[in-house]
């Protein structure tokens, strides 16, 4: 499943995932915003694996907020903006 | 860590011969950290393409950015650099492309846009004594009222800043459009779908040749900030065709993100 969200005054971040038994699997988000350090796009991944596939984009913004350190800085992107794309990934509002 | 001003450096220029993409990509993450390390001053490297490529950002889907047969069939490189930021289409003679290579104490305290600022901010005063009316635009944009002129990238490496830009000198973009795929949403805040971000490249503002603006920039940076001739070293050079062989043309590092 595959969701784009273009960040107003932001960048693009998509969102590909799959959902097993209702929950979510392989996510994997991608687009052309910056992160520092960089693996910590690894760590928004791994804070969305296994979320109930109907949990509200409020949920899923606070869970990558939760899992982020302090010192990782998000230029272009925001956690409600992963969690848009995400939520469009699974309601199938983009192709 | 206090902020340094731009003239408290000893600048020193790298013009070297083409290389091909993947070069480019490890000299990129060679010379950020020898400058993070203090073994080599801080520096300005113009790039001159071997070879034509897309480049894509760290973070992007390979086969969401690059029609990957496309790209194949016009014999275009593709390669993934280590900063975030969006694909470049670039054919040798259309593009120009400079990469700073800083100390963090240069962007010390400041947001990561007054950083882009920064950094973009001598190529604004050469674009002017040009001709053209520049300004920077956040994000990573340098525009001008006729369009957008280029983009920039930065990342970071322990105590270093990579800051690099290219710029639009001529384009083909009928070519860059069978390569790049250019999606309906990442225009969707632009106020158009018929076309991608308006670029308006430098020959045609200009009417000079792409070398002479190359000279003028760099003359540029030099009276600002002053700027010494350098060379790569061979230790350098060899750590780059290292990283050149074995990670930037790899499919792992590549389709890091598939």
């Amino acid at each position: 499943m595959h969701g784009e969200y273009k960040i107003p005054g932001g960048k693009l971040v998509v969102a590909d995932l799959n959902v097993v038994d209702a929950r979510l699997t392989d996510v994997r988000i991608s687009g052309d915003f910056f992160i520092e350090p960089d693996s910590a796009l690894d760590v928004i991944d791994a804070a969305l694996q296994g979320l109930p596939a109907d949990a509200s984009h409020e949920a899923l913004t606070l869970a990558i907020e939760a899992a982020l350190d302090a010192e990782v800085t998000l230029y272009g992107i925001t956690p409600g903006g992963v969690a848009m794309a995400v939520r469009r990934a699974i309601d199938g509002a983009t192709p | 860590m206090n902020r340094t001003a731009w003239h408290e450096h000893e600048w020193q220029l790298i013009h070297a011969g083409a290389q091909s993409p993947s070069m480019h990509m490890a000299l990129d993450e060679v010379l950020t950290t020898e400058v993070a390390s203090g073994r080599r001053k801080p520096t300005l490297r113009v790039w001159e393409w071997a070879s034509p490529a897309v480049v894509i950002g760290r973070h992007q889907s390979l086969r969401n950015e690059v029609d990957s047969d496309a790209a194949r069939r016009h014999g275009i490189e593709v390669v993934r650099r280590i900063s975030g930021g969006g694909a470049m289409f670039i054919e040798p003679g259309n593009t120009i492309t400079y990469s700073i290579c800083a100390p963090m104490s240069l962007v010390a305290g400041l947001s990561f846009q007054e950083s882009y600022q920064l950094m973009d901010s001598w190529v604004i005063d050469a674009l002017a004594v040009l001709g053209i009316h520049a300004s920077y635009q956040p994000l990573n944009d340098i525009t001008s009222p006729a369009g957008k002129i280029a983009g920039a990238a930065q990342t970071r490496r322990g105590g270093a800043v990579l800051h690099h830009v290219t710029m639009a000198y001529d384009i083909d973009s009928t070519k860059m459009l069978e390569v790049l795929r250019i999606g309906r949403e990442k225009l969707s805040d632009k106020g158009t779908l018929s076309a991608a971000k308006r670029v308006d490249p430098l020959r045609s503002q200009t009417g000079l040749p792409r070398e002479t603006i190359i000279k003028r920039m760099i003359e540029t940076f030099r009276l600002k900030h002053g700027l010494s001739d350098d060379r790569l070293g061979a230790e350098e050079l060899a750590l780059a065709e290292q990283l050149a062989g074995q990670k930037f043309s790899s499919p792992e590092w590549t389709a890091a993100v598939p």
